[in-house]
């Protein structure tokens, strides 16, 4: 180095530190951290999965949070508990044969605008989504005839007994819009709606909070209703909602100050967390299951329930357990714990009974292929090594599994199809009742992803009709209870998990509950103390 | 003596005009090029795109599904599709997302600045300290220096992205507490008002500091883990390239001239090392690009990579569309840059 001086090389060094310097403008040490928490706003990170802030086209797990923020619905349920539908902007009274029922609007109650909440608002918000038959919410109304009475009152109308109604009116997709602001912003009833844009930049509700901004790549921000006169005003006056895709930066957000809730932590992640963090564990409503396919044209010779009954009982579920981390909990059958019906306990490993049905089955050692999405983690359940783990399992019982792992968009049309023969799926509801679980019967939805047909198994297929109709609540538990144990008994579906969900919250904050609906009630939330 | 009249001569047009119609013309149909491969590779996947744009429940709707496959133009054979496509593209037209139900265009609009900033700084300080550190490596070949430069490289070249992301992260963010939390801005800061789409120039157009200050920072860490990947690759080319130069002749006699080493260094090594380097540069940006989507998933960047990347795992057919097109544009106008470059650093390639 004889003609390059030290000098030269202290130059050109300090011409990089200006470089790196000018590009990140110096250090502004924890800015995030500051404004996270000192400012007042409530912070949330979550993974999103929101395509509009207008319910009429919403269907998503964030798009529901987003939705229950800012606007209301007739019914609601209250924490986790979705069990119970309580009155929301409305109470109910419906008829013994659970085909009519009457809503009786809440007195005084009024919208961002401050104009009162009305009948015809509530039979528009509806009709509305009826009429626009490409909104994804539109299936949830099918059936349903929606009248306004007076002012105060609509009554909806069912073609079948539908007890199952008030449960699915607490769906944020069925929030109630201003109907006068909409009209002038391109809403109608007759399909041809184009509100959906005026939506996306403003909210028309009567919810706790009134959309800011929605920047459906990075963040959406919710100000304070000022005119909300309901009960469950909230303690902040702006939320923050970041999409922050990757749980591990959720928990590294969360530790160090920046956000106050991480909605999307995994078991693993979630015991990491010391006491200055709060979290909520509790079994979500999905149900992780093996399907075996029934038809002879998909599954050949092992169109079989035997071979379903055989994999029931190889199974080691305690074992699967580990995989799935905080919250989750076995599943006992097609229904999941804390729904209308669920079984009080699962199967056992028994490897001799699953001996004595693979033998029924004339198993003679084919292999079976297993089909999964490999690319979509439910509840934090990796579905790759739980294949794994029941592969090894299968194996040590005699039956020889090849893994079939595919992207999550590719694999599911075969699911839906019902041209798998063997799958690792998962089932979670459309609403807080267990009719979403009927769908697993005979001639159903899900059953016929397994090429079950209603005449493969009549009487299963009569309980999930009786299950279905029932209009007393004593027997529409029973039904759905003998339901599930038939399934249990004789369904080609082997439930396996149902996974966990955490939300994790900085400790000064309380309320931040998981519901199977709408993720978390954001104004629920408050500073602790 | 007789006079020749002269001959009236047409004006010649520059040939730089020229060279750029002609880039023009071969950018236009290699474009046209991508839009085929890109829409024939998109509908070879297979999958249902209806169903993963609708999710389960809505795709098991008739009356649903068929509205959406009409809305759009799914149910008309793949070449007509593609000339819908295209006929829209003329028009500046994009297509509307099959998930997000927005315009492509604007969606793009925001996730490419994004990227754009961070690829243009990590790739200003990956050149600078590659320069830097390529140099001193030359200079003292084979000395201690030389070794630790080379080790420092391999570093930067085989570590993960991504878990040189997650570990600077932790260590920068949530340990030594000096660098800000994820995304371009901090919660409590209001992004600014749209004018390029680059949080930090448009900051600055609107006079506001504290949001300037506030997104440069949220850069910084993204930067540097983008910046340490590509130096390990530009590092070794400008090593290589001032050796080569360093032997040359023309060196020697500004040395002789008594020239001082940084002029030596600045106006006769670098100069002449230029040409490999900016080849590699233009490579690398494209590289560190793609490289982005790693990046972003782990600072909660809003750019093209995450764009993209929904767009692949939900079959979003108009949306990898337009960031294939995206993508083809943005590799033509670096090679573009690149090639013009040639010409502004060595007369011969200009007079070529």
């Amino acid at each position: 180095m004889s003609s390059f001086s030290r000098r030269s090389l202290v130059a050109v060094g300090a011409v990089t530190l200006l470089a790196i310097t000018g590009c990140s403008g110096g250090n502004s040490a924890n800015g995030g951290g500051d404004g996270g928490s000192s400012s007042g706003s409530l912070v949330i990170d979550t993974a999103f999965s929101v395509e509009t802030a207008d319910p009429g086209h919403s269907y998503d797990p964030t798009g529901n949070m987003l939705a229950k923020a800012l606007y209301e619905t007739l019914v609601d349920f209250e924490g986790s508990d979705v069990s119970t539908p309580v009155p929301g902007l409305a109470s109910w009274e419906q008829n013994d044969e659970a085909t009519e029922f009457t809503f009786t609007l809440e007195d005084g109650r009024v919208f961002s605008d401050g104009s009162p909440i009305e009948a015809k608002d509530v039979v528009f918000s509806l009709h509305r989504i009826q009429g626009m038959v490409d909104a994804k919410p539109n299936f949830l109304l099918a059936g349903v005839t929606i009248e306004e009475v007076d002012d105060k009152t609509v009554t909806f109308t069912t073609e079948t007994p539908m007890l199952q109604l008030p449960a699915i009116l607490a769906n944020p997709a069925l929030g109630i819009l201003n109907s006068d602001v909409v009209i002038e912003n391109g809403g109608t009833t007759d399909g041809a709606d184009t509100a959906q844009s005026f939506l996306d930049g403003e909210s028309a509700g009567s919810g706790p909070f009134v959309l800011d901004t929605l920047d459906l790549s990075s963040q959406i921000v919710l100000t304070g209703n000022e005119e909300y006169n309901g009960d469950e005003a909230s303690a902040y006056d702006r939320v923050v909602i970041r999409n922050v895709t990757e749980s591990a930066t959720q928990l590294a957000n969360l530790k160090g100050g920046d956000t106050m809730v991480a909605m999307d932590l995994n078991g693993d992640q979630v015991a990491t967390l010391g006491g200055d963090q709060n979290v909520d564990s509790v079994a979500s409503a999905q149900t992780i299951f093996l399907l075996f396919n029934q038809s002879a044209e998909i599954a050949g010779d092992l169109a079989n329930v035997k071979l379903a009954e055989a994999i029931r009982y190889a199974i080691d579920y305690d074992s699967l357990l580990e995989l799935a981390g905080a919250g989750s909990v076995p599943a006992t059958g097609v229904i999941p714990p804390a729904f209308e019906g669920a079984l009080e306990t699962g199967i056992e490993q028994d490897l001799d009974r699953s001996a004595a049905a693979l033998a029924e089955a004339g198993y003679t050692g084919q292999t079976l292929k297993l089909q999964f999405p490999n690319d979509y983690p439910v509840g934090g359940v990796e579905f790759t090594p739980l294949a794994e783990r029941v592969q090894a399992q299968l194996e040590d019982a005699g039956i020889a599994v090849e893994l079939a792992p595919a992207p999550f968009a590719t694999e599911l049309d075969a699911y839906v199809n019902g041209t798998e023969g063997f799958g690792l799926w998962f089932w979670g509801p459309d609403y807080a009742d267990s009719a979403n679980f009927l769908p697993f019967g005979p001639g159903l939805k899900v059953g016929l992803r397994a090429g079950w047909a209603a005449e493969a198994n009549p009487e299963i297929a009569a309980l999930a009709a009786d299950a279905a109709s029932a209009t007393d609540v004593d027997e529409r538990t029973a039904a759905f209870t003998e339901f599930a144990e038939a399934m249990q008994a004789e369904g080609p579906f082997v439930p396996l998990i149902v996974p966990g969900r955490n939300i994790a919250a900085a400790g000064d904050v309380t309320g931040a509950v998981y519901n199977s609906v709408w993720e978390i009630d954001i104004a629920e939330i408050a500073p602790a103390g | 003596m007789s006079t020749t009249p002269v001959a009236r001569r047409r004006p010649t047009r520059s040939p730089l005009v020229g060279y750029l119609l002609r880039r023009l013309g071969t950018s236009i149909l290699l474009l046209i090029g991508v839009t085929i491969v890109t829409f024939l590779l998109t509908n070879l996947v297979p999958g249902d795109p209806v169903s993963a744009a609708l999710g389960e429940g809505a795709s098991q709707n008739p009356a649903t599904r068929e509205a959406f496959i009409k809305a759009h133009g799914l149910d008309q054979p793949l070449f007509v599709q593609y000339f819908i496509y295209m006929a829209n593209l003329l028009q500046g037209d994009l297509g509307t997302s099959l998930v997000t139900g927005r315009p492509v265009a604007s969606d793009l609009a925001t996730a490419v600045p994004a990227t754009i900033e961070i690829a243009v700084c990590a790739i200003i300080v990956s050149l600078a300290v590659s320069i830097v550190l390529g140099t001193l490596a030359a200079y003292r070949r084979g000395l201690v220096t030389d070794q630790v430069v080379r080790v420092v490289t391999l570093v930067g070249l085989s570590v993960p992205t991504f878990w040189l992301a997650l570990v600077s992260y932790y260590f920068f963010f949530l340990q030594l507490g000096v660098a800000p939390g994820s995304g371009r801005i901090s919660p409590a800061i209001t992004p600014p008002p749209r004018i390029t789409g680059f949080y930090t120039i448009d900051y600055l157009l609107n006079g506001d500091s504290v949001g300037f200050f506030d997104a440069a920072a949220h850069l910084a860490l993204p930067v540097m883990v983008l910046s340490l990947v590509t130096i390990g690759l530009l590092t070794r080319f400008v090593r290589t390239s001032v050796l080569e130069v360093l032997d040359s002749d023309y060196v020697r006699a500004a040395r002789a001239k008594g020239l001082s080493g940084t002029r030596v260094v600045l106006g006769y090594v670098l100069r002449g090392a230029a040409l490999p380097i900016l080849t590699v540069v233009g490579v690398a940006f494209g590289a560190l690009l793609s490289g982005t989507v790693l990046v972003e998933s782990v600072f909660a960047w809003p750019g093209l990579g995450t764009y993209a990347y929904n767009a692949a795992a939900n079959l979003d057919l108009t949306g990898i569309m337009g960031v294939g097109l995206v993508v083809g544009v943005i590799y033509l106008l670096i090679n573009l840059v690149v090639d013009l470059l040639y010409g502004v650093l060595d007369p011969r390639v200009r007079i070529a």
